[in-house]
Formats: C-alpha cells, structure tokens, sequence
C-alpha cells in the first residue's frame, strides 16, 4: 500500500542518479566487470576440462559396463568358464541389463601380395553389429553360406607385404588391399599354416571370404570400430565348428579327455548394468564367482570427482573478486547516501514512502551488479577465446585427444547464473545502505549547511 | 474574520531537547489553532523554537508532550511510515534554501511529488506545467536548478508544494535566501496562490514585515506564543517595528519574573492588532 510509486520511475530516479555520478559508477561497476569475468573464466576452464573427461570417457565406452575376462585356466580341470550358461547367470542377476560377448578368433588372411598372419575377428551380437557405422556395403548377413563381415578402415595397416617383408609402420603406406570388392584367403587353422611354412604337414584349407561392407573413418577420423573385423557372433560359431568338426578348437579349452566342450567359452564379456552405482555391487559378484572383472565406473567417478573439486576451487577463486567486488558495491552506495543526505530528507519531507527509498538505493546496487555482470560477460567470453586459442595449443593437445575438447567453455546457465550472482551481489551490499537511507530523517532537508 | 472550520489544533505542545545535563525547553506549552484557508505566519527571533514547531506540525519530529491534531488526525501518535502517508496526502512544504533536484529540470521537480502517489509521468508533467505557469515561469520550465535565480527556483519550490492539491502547505523562512525585493515578489506569489486555491499556509519567519503578509501572525518567544495578531490585507500597511520592540522588552523581562505576562495591559493597547492571552484563547475555544 505504501509502495506508491511506479517501477519505471524508481528505475528512472536510481539509473539518473548512477548516472550522475559517472566515474564512481564506472569504477564500482570496473570491480563486479572483474569479479564476474574471473568467476567465469574460472568455472568455464573447469567445465571444459569436466567436458573434455566426458568425451574420453564416451570415446573409452559406456559408463555402465563391466568387463569380465576368462584369461583361461591353468589346468583343464576347472569347470569355470566364460559361455553361455554362465551368460545366463550374468543376465539374470538383478540391476544386470544386458550381457553381450565376444568370441575372438585369429586367422590368417592374405590378398595379393598383402598378409596379416594374425587377423582378429570378433563374434558379436547383432546389437553390436547395428551399431557400426558403414562407410560402404553392408552389414554381415548371419545366415549366409560363407562367413561375411565388416572390415574396420584400418584394419588394412596390419596387413605388411609377403615380398617384400615391410609393413606399414615402415612404408607409411597403406596396403592396397580391397576387402569387399575382391575375396580374400583366410586360413582358419593358424597352428597347421605355421607347421606347413616350415615343411611340416600339408598347407591347411583356405577359404575364400569376402567382406560384406567397410567401416566408416579414415586416417586422422577414427572411431571405435574401425580398428578391427566384426562378424554376427553365431555365424562364426557355425563356421568354426564346421571347420574343425570335432576337433578341439583352437583358443577353446578341452575336457580332461581332449576334446572340446559343447558350448563356446568366451574370452570377454561385457556387463551392462542399469546405474552407476549399482556397479560395485555387481563387480564383486562377479568377482567372487572367480573371473576377473572390472569397469571403469570407480576411475571415472574419481576423476569426475576431482575435477569438481578443480571446479569449485577455480570457481572460489573467483568468488573472492566478486566478494571484493561486492565490498566496493557497499562502499559506493554509503558514500552516495551520506552525500545526498539532504536529497533523501528531502524526498521524505515530500511524501516518498520509506519503501521507496529503500527500493531506489537497492535498485541502484543492483543495477551496478547487473551492468558489471553484462559487461563481465563479454569480458570472460573474450578472455575465454584466448585461452583456447594460445594455451589449448600449448597444453591441451597433451592431455585430451578429444579433436573438439576447449579448455575453457562456457554453457548458457554460467552466463545467466552469473548475470544472476552478480545483481543478486549488488542487492546484497546494497541492503544495509538502502535501510539506512530509509531511515535518515526527514529533518535532514530543513537544516541548513 | 468569521471562525471557520479548525484544520490545525496544537494543545499543550511541548518539546524538550536534552543535550547533557541541559534540557533546552524549544517549545514551552503551545496551544494554536489555525482555521482552513488561512495564511499565518508564525514569527519571532532566532532560536525561539518556530522551525522547531514548524516541523511538529508537518510529522517530521515528534513531540515531547502535547498534542497536534491536523485534519482530524492525532499526527504525534503516527509511526514514521503513516507519517509520511500523512506528508504525502495532505502536506506541501517549501525550504529555506528551495530544496530542488539538481539532477532534475523545473519541471520535473514539480512533478517530483506526484511521482510518489504514483502518477503517470504524462499526467504529472502535465499538471507541473500548469503549475508553473502559475508562479509565472512560462520560459524557464526545462531549466535546471542551477540555471535559475534564487526566486525563480523558490517560486518552483512554491509550485512543487502547491502541485499535489495539499490541505496545508508549511513553509520554513521560505524567503530566508532571498533579497527583500525578491522577498516581496514569492510573498505576494504565495498569498495570491493561497487565497485562489483557497489552501492553508503556515510560515515560519524572523522577518516581522514578511509575516505581516499573513492574515494572522503568531508571535513566539522562548517556546511560547505570547501574541497573535490578526491583519485585514484590505487595509493600509501598519508598522510592527513599535510592537515588536515592545515584545523583544518583555520577552527579556519575562526570562526574570515569570508571571509578568498576565499584567502588560499597554501592549495590548499599543496595537490595533488583536492580542490574546492564552488562557483566554482556551476558553473561547472549548
Ligand atoms: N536537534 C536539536 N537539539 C538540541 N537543541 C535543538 C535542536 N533543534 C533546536 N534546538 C534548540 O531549540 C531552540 C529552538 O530552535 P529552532 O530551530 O526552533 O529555532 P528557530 O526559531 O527556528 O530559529 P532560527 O530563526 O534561527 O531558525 C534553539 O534553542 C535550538 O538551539
Ligand atoms: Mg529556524
């Protein structure tokens, strides 16, 4: 009820006189200017380093995941093993979203003069498989006659010349080898090809494979897959068991009697788990069962933890200006009411409501936060493109190999939480001034100087 | 003058001022009343306690004892917020040393006021305007405090005042800071504004010929309303100087023994001026 003036007019009045006194203004405002810069810049440098975290983190795989190995056993007489009834028990434990593994095979692959003696290929499920991205041809077809797969787009660099015994890593030269245009020699049984290079045995049986399709990236682009070859994880099942038939396979464990299991045992197996924090509960299970397991769940955690705390001390360190900043802020508004003692008497004397008063100064505080904090922010945006563009080059290169990750960056929310901090300050230290020009009176105008 | 309605009634008003061990009586048991659409002017020498009334009557300093009823309102009784309420709706007040905004034009400061009630800004533009055609500043309506004399900035002091439609204007030594002539110039200003819009004024004044402006004159001495003159404006100009004189000599006889203020019939008769004692006063109004 006693707030009887309009709000244009109190920002009129608290703006004019601002106004009036420029270069006051100008320094007062210069304090929350640097204030609100170096809290950004602060923040924004513990961000971009979170940021860059985040990244490598994606780029290492998911959050949730658990690894769990079977590094074979010493004796053929352990029952534990990494297959699919084991699988089973994973997948049935609680908190357990999905379990997905991978058979890993070796074979020897040659086209032309190019040979790799010791080509991975991975069984997975199809889930995996649809999540490669292709640069050309298709995705394996589980069912087809011969075993199809997708070939990484730099598988080709392991790959070294038969002739002339070098390697990539040597000539620096790519291997001109075309997977899924041209068939591709793959002999399934390693230990019988090394036997008969050195003239034991007879050569072992070559298959002609063909890629279905090629990985996206190229040299300088890489991703996650594009380092080896993927195959739909049943159909290498079914090929490995057609070419060795009862014969143990290679990689496989044996029974006691030397021969093979009926099921397939894995060499990893990755758990994905529905949250965080349900991870440890789950490792140890797995753990305690006997295999050997672990996530990277805890490392990350600790580093995200550190980098918080980096956060917060960087963002303290710019707390302190704006806290100076805000001490200025207070000075200012106490200087400006003893000098316009008499003004404020004056308004008094003429009806302006106390809350008024309080308000004009308050408003006065509050918009030499609200300027500081405008103009803070271009600031720390300028002071931002700088770090990026020198110090990135000198140090950020080392740490992250992440192509986008900026040492600094600044998010919206920063942006407006720190316009927010910044008036929100000027309200602050502009209080006890206000209620002290509330409360001058009145008689103030009458006297005469 | 015919008794009309009272809009000021001070009884028994007192106010004390403790400075160590000494109390300073300013306002010594002062009983007035003053009538809606009057100009009084209340006069006596320095530190006699006027500006010290002056500011009980408008709300900015409380009492020691006493009362002061304003408009029906029992003001001594009212918090500072209800006080400045009271200012701003029923009061208008002109300084000594004019008081305007330096940041602000004459206009503006007009329009100060009614900026606190809360009034458009077109709208109170509007009427400061009118107001200051009013006091005869046509021409100097954008200028600065700074950039007009002193009674032109009084008489945008006069306007300001005069700008909310108050019931009472006060108006400390409102000429204190100007040349006789000049002096002259608001007074008329001020009595002419008075009489069309029918306001009541109460001003405080050393200056005995300025306050024979006012329809009725409160002479005050240590504290105390000694006399009250009543003044037709349709007649010649009489001199105060004897009065006054006189008034000064009691006052300095009165300081000795104090009940000599009951025996001093040959003031009375000196002037043709009404003087009443107060305890008759009293009566005649209860
Ligand atoms: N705040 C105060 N504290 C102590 N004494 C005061 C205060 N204000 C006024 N006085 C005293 O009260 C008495 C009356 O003061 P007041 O200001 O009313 O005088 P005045 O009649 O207006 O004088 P002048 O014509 O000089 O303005 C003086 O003796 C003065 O010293
Ligand atoms: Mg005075």
């Amino acid at each position: 009820m006693w707030i009887a003036m309009r709000i244009s007019d109190l920002l009129r009045m608290s703006a004019s006189n601002l106004w009036r006194r420029k270069m006051r203004t100008i320094l007062t405002v210069l304090g929350v200017v640097i204030g609100t810069a170096s809290i950004i810049v602060m923040v924004s440098i513990g961000i971009g380093q979170n940021r860059s975290l985040m990244a490598a983190i994606e780029e290492s795989g998911s959050l949730t995941a658990i690894q769990v190995y079977y590094w074979g056993s010493s004796g053929n007489t352990d029952e534990l093993m990494l297959n699919d009834s084991m699988l089973e028990e994973f997948a049935a434990m609680e908190h357990v979203k999905s379990v997905t593994p991978t058979l890993r095979f070796s074979v020897v692959m040659k086209q032309g003069a190019y040979i790799n003696t010791y080509a991975s290929i991975n069984g997975v499920t199809q889930d995996v498989l649809d999540k490669i991205p292709l640069a050309e041809g298709r995705l394996p077809d589980k069912d087809a006659d011969s075993l199809e797969f997708v070939v990484g787009s730099m598988v080709a660099r392991d790959f070294y010349n038969e002739k002339t015994q070098k390697s990539y890593w040597e000539t620096q030269v790519m291997p001109d080898i075309d997977f899924v245009n041209q068939p591709i020699f793959t002999v399934f049984d390693r230990d019988a090809y090394w036997n008969a290079q050195n003239g034991q045995g007879d050569p072992p049986k070559k298959y002609l494979l063909q890629a279905s399709g090629m990985t996206t990236g190229g040299e300088g682009d890489y991703n996650e897959y594009c380092w080896e070859i993927y195959c739909h994880i049943d159909a290498l099942k079914a090929t490995l068991k057609k070419i060795f038939r009862n014969k143990p396979i290679p990689g496989q464990p044996t029974q006691k009697n030397g021969k093979p299991y009926a099921e397939f045992c894995y060499e990893n197996v990755i758990v994905d788990v529905d949250k965080m924090e349900n991870i440890a509960e789950i490792l140890q299970t797995i753990q305690d069962i006997g295999f050997q397991a672990y996530s990277n769940a805890e490392y990350i955690q600790s580093m995200q933890q550190q980098s918080k705390t980096t956060q917060m001390v960087l963002g303290g360190i710019g707390a302190v200006s704006l806290f100076v900043a805000a001490i200025g802020i207070a000075n200012t508004m106490m200087m400006s009411i003893y000098e316009r003692t008499k003004e404020i008497g004056v308004l008094k004397v003429l009806g302006c409501a106390m809350g008024n008063i309080r308000t004009l100064f308050l408003m006065e505080a509050a918009f030499i936060g609200f300027i500081g904090g405008l103009v803070g922010i271009m600031l720390s945006y300028g002071i931002s493109a700088l770090i990026n563009k020198f110090a990135g080059n000198l140090m950020g290169n080392y740490y992250y190999m992440g192509a986008d990750s900026s040492i600094s960056y600044i998010p919206l929310w920063l942006v407006l939480a720190a316009l927010g901090f910044a008036v929100m300050i000027g309200i602050i230290s502009g209080f006890i001034p206000a209620l002290r020009a509330m409360k001058l009176s009145p008689l103030a105008a009458i006297r005469n100087e | 003058m015919a008794k009309k309605e009272p809009v000021i009634e001070v009884r028994n008003l007192y106010k004390i001022y403790r400075i160590g061990q000494n109390k300073v009586r300013a306002l010594n048991g002062v009983d007035m009343t003053i009538y809606r659409g009057e100009f009084c002017s209340i006069v006596g020498t320095s530190g006699s306690g006027k500006s010290t009334m002056l500011n009980m009557l408008a709300g900015l300093e409380k009492p020691t004892k006493g009362t002061i009823k304003i408009a029906g309102k029992q003001i001594e009784k009212l918090s500072e917020n209800q006080l400045v309420k009271f200012r701003r709706e029923k009061v208008g007040f002109i300084f000594q040393s004019f008081n305007l905004l330096g940041t602000m034009n004459a206009v503006e400061n007009v329009a100060l006021p009614l900026s606190f009630r809360g009034v458009p800004k077109r709208v109170r533009l509007k009427k400061a305007s009118a107001m200051l055609d009013l006091v005869g500043l046509k021409t100097q309506k954008k200028h600065r405090p700074n950039q007009m004399s002193g009674g032109q900035q009084q008489r945008v002091g006069v306007a300001r005042a005069l700008v909310v439609d108050p019931e009472i204007i006060f108006a400390d030594e409102p000429t204190g800071n100007l040349d006789s002539h000049t002096s002259a110039e608001v007074m008329e200003l001020m009595r002419k504004v008075v009489m069309e819009q029918n306001k009541t004024l109460v001003m405080v004044t050393h200056d005995n010929h300025l306050a024979t402006f006012a329809d009725r004159i409160f002479h005050i001495i240590d504290g105390k309303i000694v006399k009250v003159e009543e003044r037709d404006h349709r007649d010649a100009k009489i001199s105060e100087a004897a009065t006054v004189e006189e008034l000064l000599q009691r006052s300095a006889r009165e300081n000795v023994e104090d009940t000599i203020e009951e025996e001093d019939p040959e003031i009375a008769e000196s002037d043709d001026a009404v003087m009443e004692e107060k305890e008759e006063k009293m009566e005649e109004e209860v």
